[in-house]
């Protein structure tokens, strides 16, 4: 994979920080050492549903990836200016809910893999979701629910976009450690997982799907 | 039909891994009781007697159950020093009048009361405890408040569920309650900040995890002691909680989390006590180490409860050592019917009961806005599936 996949691969922060200096330092793209981190990066999600690597392992992936993206970040900036993200996400753990591990490690997941992720933070109600789709326009709602009794308000929060009219424009996810047994048609949401990875993988496909 | 044992014999069996009458059964009802029972949390926190009735009135709604939960957490709250800090981080004294509570019950905040180990293992939790970083409501609590529930209202709470037991021949679900250092981390930390430092310096999260070890055992066993340990059936057993943080590795497992937990077990135990291991996540990757949790330890002493770990696979790694007790998902007790906890139960009776040793019971605790019809299926489903002899 390359010695800075290979390290983020390897979960191994004082490696990858070296590589990615020294490859900064021979002027390399910036660009394509984020590429070669994400590379990286994926392996350990792919390990990760594979029960080869463990949650903590994959928030320390995403941890020492943002370590990384410290040094990458200003290159690009120099190099290429702002560069355009793949897709817009809109995140947030439902009202009654405060909850905000779960979500965090998706939203760094996602950004590390270039989306453009805007999380509105913890008991968010329906009607500050419906207010920030209306002006951001993600193509993916990702709602956030541990307790059991937050689970219902992904319902509600999915009856507002349709009172809105903006249920149709994008799809809806909902995550979180109680909504592995739930049905998805009794919360109006798209797709339920407790896996963060294939929560991921899930999203990723909606939004290629919808470029076409 | 009139049972021929009475609850604390049906569990002590149970616990030495023996069969009973039939399975015994403990869903985990702490704050369903004052919802069903139409009390608020201030009543459920400074008024014992309004909390036990409110229990009386949910177990026949609930259709009973082999013991209840004094919810010690209580005591936790309102004593000087809190359990170590977490309760005073948890808790949100905003709720006291409201039932349900508005999501903030018990939830994580993702806060970083400790940023520095070493002073902390110098100078104890006081300095945190009274910060303003942990509780700006700490502060308007007297001295007197303090002094007072630490030392008079604990006695007064005990003596309350002492006539219960006895009155009414239900054990308590524990005397005392005791967290893992790496579960008090996440909430002193936040998970973030605790991952980093596992991965960066794992070898203070152990140094600091093993001071720890003296200081909430001790803190549990004199609430244990207080309850009635020896002389209340239950009040000798130990809540030992991990709630997290979630998703260890076993190579984290292994060096940081197992070693501190099966001291603290052995703490308990080789001081009189029982250890009730309330342990959430998913720790089916992890049996094998644990099981060695009864090693050098006495037959007898330790319960485990299990939250989203393979049943199945626990009972047949640990089975012949420890008791088992677990696990009917909250979202069923919730979101389910009667039908669909009633085959859960099945499921878990037909995997875990044969040859004694197993409770059933709810995954980490009955969420307080499960359906009642619910709850009362779990215990009607151990009478039916769960008698061992006819």
């Amino acid at each position: 994979m390359g010695k800075i996949a290979d390290a983020m691969a390897a979960l191994d922060k004082d490696k990858l920080l070296a590589e990615v200096k020294a490859e900064i330092e021979v002027h390399r793209d910036p660009l394509e050492i984020v590429e070669e981190a994400r590379k990286g990066l994926e392996y350990v999600g792919s390990e990760f549903e594979k029960g080869k690597y463990f949650l903590m392992e994959l928030m320390w992936a995403s941890q020492i990836f943002k370590d990384a993206m410290e040094l990458i970040g200003p290159e690009i900036k120099k190099k290429h200016g702002i560069s355009e993200a793949k897709g817009r996400i809109l995140m947030g753990t439902v009202k009654g809910d405060i909850h905000d591990l779960g979500k965090s490690i998706v939203r760094d997941l996602l950004t590390a893999a270039g989306y453009e992720v805007v999380d509105l933070g913890v008991d968010v109600a329906p009607e500050a979701f419906v207010e920030k789709i209306t002006s951001f326009q993600p193509q993916v709602l990702g709602l956030s629910a541990l307790l059991t009794a937050a689970v219902s308000q992904a319902s509600v929060t999915v009856e507002d976009l349709k009172k809105a009219g903006l249920r149709d424009k994008l799809k809806v996810i909902m995550g979180g450690g109680v909504v592995g047994e739930i049905k998805v048609s009794e919360f109006g949401v798209d797709f339920a997982t407790t896996n963060a990875n294939e929560g991921i993988r899930v999203m990723e496909k909606w939004i290629a799907e919808a470029k076409g | 039909m009139a049972e021929s044992m009475n609850s604390y014999e049906r569990l002590e069996l149970a616990w030495n891994l023996k069969e009973a009458d039939r399975v015994p059964v403990a869903p985990v009802n702490c704050y369903i009781f004052p919802w069903l029972g139409g009390i608020n949390m201030r009543e459920m926190f400074l008024e014992p007697d309004k909390l036990i009735d409110a229990t009386i009135k949910a177990r026949e709604l609930l259709g009973g159950g082999d013991n209840v939960d004094p919810n010690i957490t209580t005591l936790n709250h309102l004593g000087m020093f809190g359990r170590a800090g977490w309760d005073q981080a948890t808790l949100d004294w905003r709720i006291w009048d409201d039932f349900p509570p508005k999501g903030n019950l018990p939830s994580l905040y993702e806060k970083q009361m400790i940023t520095d180990y070493d002073d902390v293992m110098k100078r104890g939790f006081a300095p945190i405890l009274y910060s303003k970083n942990v509780s700006n409501q700490l502060f308007k609590r007297s001295i007197d408040d303090f002094l007072y529930y630490e030392y008079e209202y604990p006695k007064i709470y005990a003596a309350a569920w002492k006539e219960y037991v006895e009155k009414y021949e239900v054990p308590l679900l524990m005397g005392g309650r005791a967290c893992h250092p790496l579960d008090m981390l996440q909430y002193y930390r936040g998970i973030s900040t605790l991952t980093r430092d596992v991965f960066e310096r794992p070898d203070k999260v152990i140094e600091i995890s093993e001071w720890w070890i003296e200081y909430e055992t001790t803190l549990a066993m004199r609430d244990a002691m207080i309850m009635g340990a020896g002389e209340v059936p239950g009040s000798e057993i130990i809540f030992f909680i991990n709630g997290g943080p979630p998703g260890m590795s076993p190579r984290i497992f292994d060096k940081i989390f197992w070693p501190i937990a099966k001291k603290m077990i052995d703490v308990f135990v080789k001081r009189g006590f029982k250890v009730h291991c309330h342990w959430d996540n998913d720790l089916t990757p992890h049996l094998d180490t644990m099981s060695h949790m009864a090693d050098g330890l006495p037959k007898g002493k330790i319960m485990l409860d299990l939250e989203k770990t393979d049943m199945k696979k626990a009972k047949e790694k640990l089975g012949d050592k420890v008791a088992i007790f677990g696990n009917v998902p909250s979202s069923i007790l919730v979101y389910g019917t009667p039908n669909e906890v009633d085959k859960y139960c099945k499921k878990l009776i037909e995997d875990c009961a044969p040859g004694g040793g197993y409770v059933l019971s709810t995954e980490c605790e009955t969420p307080w806005d499960s359906k009642p019809e619910n709850v009362k299926a779990i215990c009607d489903a151990a009478k039916k599936y769960g008698q061992y002899r006819r």
